[in-house]
């Protein structure tokens, strides 16, 4: 029965609609849970806050735990769910760019729209500045074009490059986490606390 | 032309008649009737309850914007004539049926109204403004001193404005989206929301804002209402007006429509006026923007589909 | 004075966004996104600046058709949401207000270059892996999807590697 629109259950000229209502609450979460502010968000990379760990880690965790169940249960078709395609080389050199930029900048794409729309300059600069990388990407496509398309191994899956049943692999997953959970937990305590709030009042 | 060749009437060019002729101009136009109805109909009302002093920006300040709406909005109108130098046999050709020549003569009544009543406060706001003729004067002191007599037709005529931007419509029962007469009250509900969303983004007053804010919570609540029951009565009609509806459920309006007007332009609006109520710190220009581009786009959208829905197929 | 109780619980915050992950999933097929509305802008902008140049690029070719405005996507309305969404709760929380975030030992000249310098390599970066931090490792991790990995272990890796250079930036 699901995904729902590309299956037609939801006439599609719904999606958009439901874009913006699932826009809201992910905006809503997102803010509600402090990634508005670059400063707590770079505390994952010096340890005195790990909220993006366990906001990440637990989101996507849920969702993947709740997708493969819907599976399980015959309520989703994994067929029609939009399976990342894997570029190797590309993921990695963007994967690379793209933690300087977090750690320069502060904020990803979704979060720098958090942060602006509550009045941060910074990010309001930050997700200026992201249109211009997008446009020397695109105007230097025609040179970066065959790395861009090169190393392609097809939209696959992590459990089965690896060689295991999807079950399997989350268990490891939720083991990993809850380790990462427990050991930044201490680090946090031990890890001198700074104080980023003031700055908002 | 072959006329051996017809199989069907249909076939002949133009028998069918045209039926998307109005552009930009008519949405623009309605916009601005029914901003300009919402501001003289509740900068009528509070001086008629005699609450100038605690409503400044509503009796004051906001109608200020009235004239030169009413200017730019029978501007479009002029625009969009085929010919433009015709336009005066509005006034000359009566006819109680044409919802055209209404408009042309409520606007004819209302425009001077809303002139005076900005000229009886314009020495508040340029204090060094001199009437130069002494009979100007008197009558600007006679419209100080009775006010109210001023409020009661301008409150009335807003509302004949208000109603007619979605009378204008619905006249046109070729078109059965708009045949439905919930489009006169819905327009009007609608600019009167538009109207007080302007005056809150004028007010400095917490309580008039206040007082405002509540007043447009019921117009969104009403106007989320008539759109529900435009929507259903469409569903419970002919095959014709179910396909209208469609429009909105499931077509090519669905998006803009519930994407902009209801969740952008009335729900997300309504939250942020309730938070408000409830002494949260919320930015009115945000709120009042969001009122007013909701407004607007609703209007396109309904002169657009509009004139997309026919009876013949 | 501590107001850090005003934010959710992340543990809260994490659940109620795999939530929102699965549903949106479930619906539409595919997970949430941030960067590609980003592209949308530049693609639309380039179209009409320079709409020859548009239609010669093998790049912005790519997300335009004849008959659909490239502002017609869906991640450019989840954006407008995300806006709407993160402006509510800002508003619930009290912390609309203008400024510039900084640690005390960098000017706000130097945070607005930094974020400059970041939201351009996030520019970049985003166009090479095709997503960014939500579309391409969030998503794709919930899906399982090898790239979603691969993605978000370059992202993080390479900030914890360049961690120690830019401190005095954050603490």
């Amino acid at each position: 029965m699901g995904p729902l629109i590309p299956l037609n259950v939801i006439d599609p000229s719904w999606n958009n609609v439901i874009a913006l209502i699932v826009g809201i609450a992910f905006g809503f979460i997102l803010e509600s849970s402090g990634f508005s502010s670059s400063r707590k968000l770079a505390g994952v990379f010096y340890g005195y806050d790990f909220v993006v760990l366990k906001v990440f880690f637990t989101a996507a965790i849920t969702a993947a735990v709740g997708l493969y169940y819907f599976e399980y249960l015959g309520w989703v078709d994994m067929s029609f769910v939009y399976i990342n395609p894997t570029y190797v080389s590309s993921a990695i050199v963007g994967g690379v760019i793209m933690g300087l930029g977090f750690i320069m900048g502060g904020y990803c794409p979704g979060t720098s729209y958090c942060a602006a729309a509550i009045g941060k300059i910074d990010a309001i600069v930050f997700s200026t500045a992201m249109l211009v990388g997008i446009l020397i990407f695109s105007e230097f496509y025609p040179l970066l074009e065959s790395f861009y398309n090169a190393n392609f191994i097809g939209n696959i899956t992590v459990f089965e490059t690896l060689g295991m049943t999807a079950g399997w692999f989350l268990l490891i997953l939720i083991v990993i986490a809850l380790g990462a959970f427990y050991v930044t937990s201490i680090i946090q305590e031990k890890v001198k606390k700074v104080d980023y709030y003031i700055l908002l009042k | 032309m072959k006329e051996e060749l017809f199989i069907s009437g249909r076939e002949i060019p133009n028998i069918d008649p045209y039926l998307h002729i109005w552009h930009w101009q008519i949405p623009i136009y309605l916009f601005l009737g029914g901003l300009a109805a919402g501001i003289l109909f509740f900068a009528g009302l509070y001086t008629i309850l005699g609450k100038e002093k605690e409503m400044q920006a509503t009796v004051k300040w906001a109608p200020f914007i009235v004239p030169f709406a009413l200017v730019l909005g029978l501007f479009m109108l002029f625009l969009d004539l085929k010919h433009k130098l015709y336009f005066w046999q509005l006034y000359t050709t009566i006819r109680l049926e044409s919802p055209m020549g209404w408009g042309a003569w409520v606007l004819m009544i209302i425009t001077p109204i809303s002139l005076v009543w900005c000229a009886s406060y314009i020495r508040e706001v340029f204090p060094k403004w001199d009437w130069k003729f002494e009979f100007l004067r008197k009558f600007e002191l006679w419209v100080i001193d009775n006010r109210k007599i001023v409020a009661w037709p301008m409150v009335i005529y807003a509302v004949i404005l208000g109603i007619y931007t979605g009378i204008l419509l619905s006249a046109f029962n070729a078109r059965p989206l708009w045949n439905t007469a919930i489009l006169g009250p819905l327009f009007l509900v609608s600019g009167m929301s538009t109207g007080v969303a302007t005056i809150m983004w004028i007010s400095k007053s917490h309580e008039e804002r206040k007082i405002l804010g509540r007043i447009d919570l019921l117009l969104i609540a009403i106007e989320l209402f008539f759109i529900t029951h435009m929507i259903m009565g469409a569903l419970a009609g002919s095959q014709v007006m179910i396909q209208a509806a469609q429009l909105f459920l499931g077509g090519e309006f669905t998006v803009s429509f519930w994407a902009f007007v209801i969740v952008l332009g009335l729900i997300f609006p309504a939250i942020l006026e309730i938070l408000e109520l409830y002494g949260y710190k919320i930015p009115i220009a945000i709120t009042s923007f969001l009122i007013l581009l909701g407004g607007l786009i609703f209007r396109f959208i309904m002169v657009e589909a509009g004139q997309l829905t026919r009876y013949l197929y | 004075m501590d107001n850090s109780k005003k934010y959710w619980n992340p543990y809260f915050g994490g659940v109620m966004l795999g939530l929102l992950l699965l549903l949106t999933m479930f619906i539409t097929g595919r997970g949430l996104g941030a960067s590609g509305a980003a592209k949308s802008t530049v693609v639309t902008a380039v179209d009409v600046v320079a709409p020859a140049h548009a239609e010669k690029s093998a790049y912005y070719s790519k997300f335009l058709s004849d008959d659909k405005n490239p502002m017609n996507e869906w991640l450019v309305f989840e954006v407008i949401g995300i806006l709407a969404g993160a402006l509510l709760s800002g508003a619930l929380s009290g912390r609309l207000k203008f400024v510039v975030e900084h640690s005390p030992k960098i000017t706000s000249k130097t945070r607005l270059i930094m974020a400059a310098l970041g939201g351009l390599a996030f520019g970049l970066g985003s166009q090479f892996a095709r997503g960014c931090t939500s579309g391409a490792a969030l998503s794709g991790m919930a899906t399982l999807a090898l790239a979603g990995f691969i993605t978000m272990m370059a992202i993080f890796g390479t900030a914890y590697v360049f961690a120690y250079f830019f401190r005095k930036f954050w603490i």
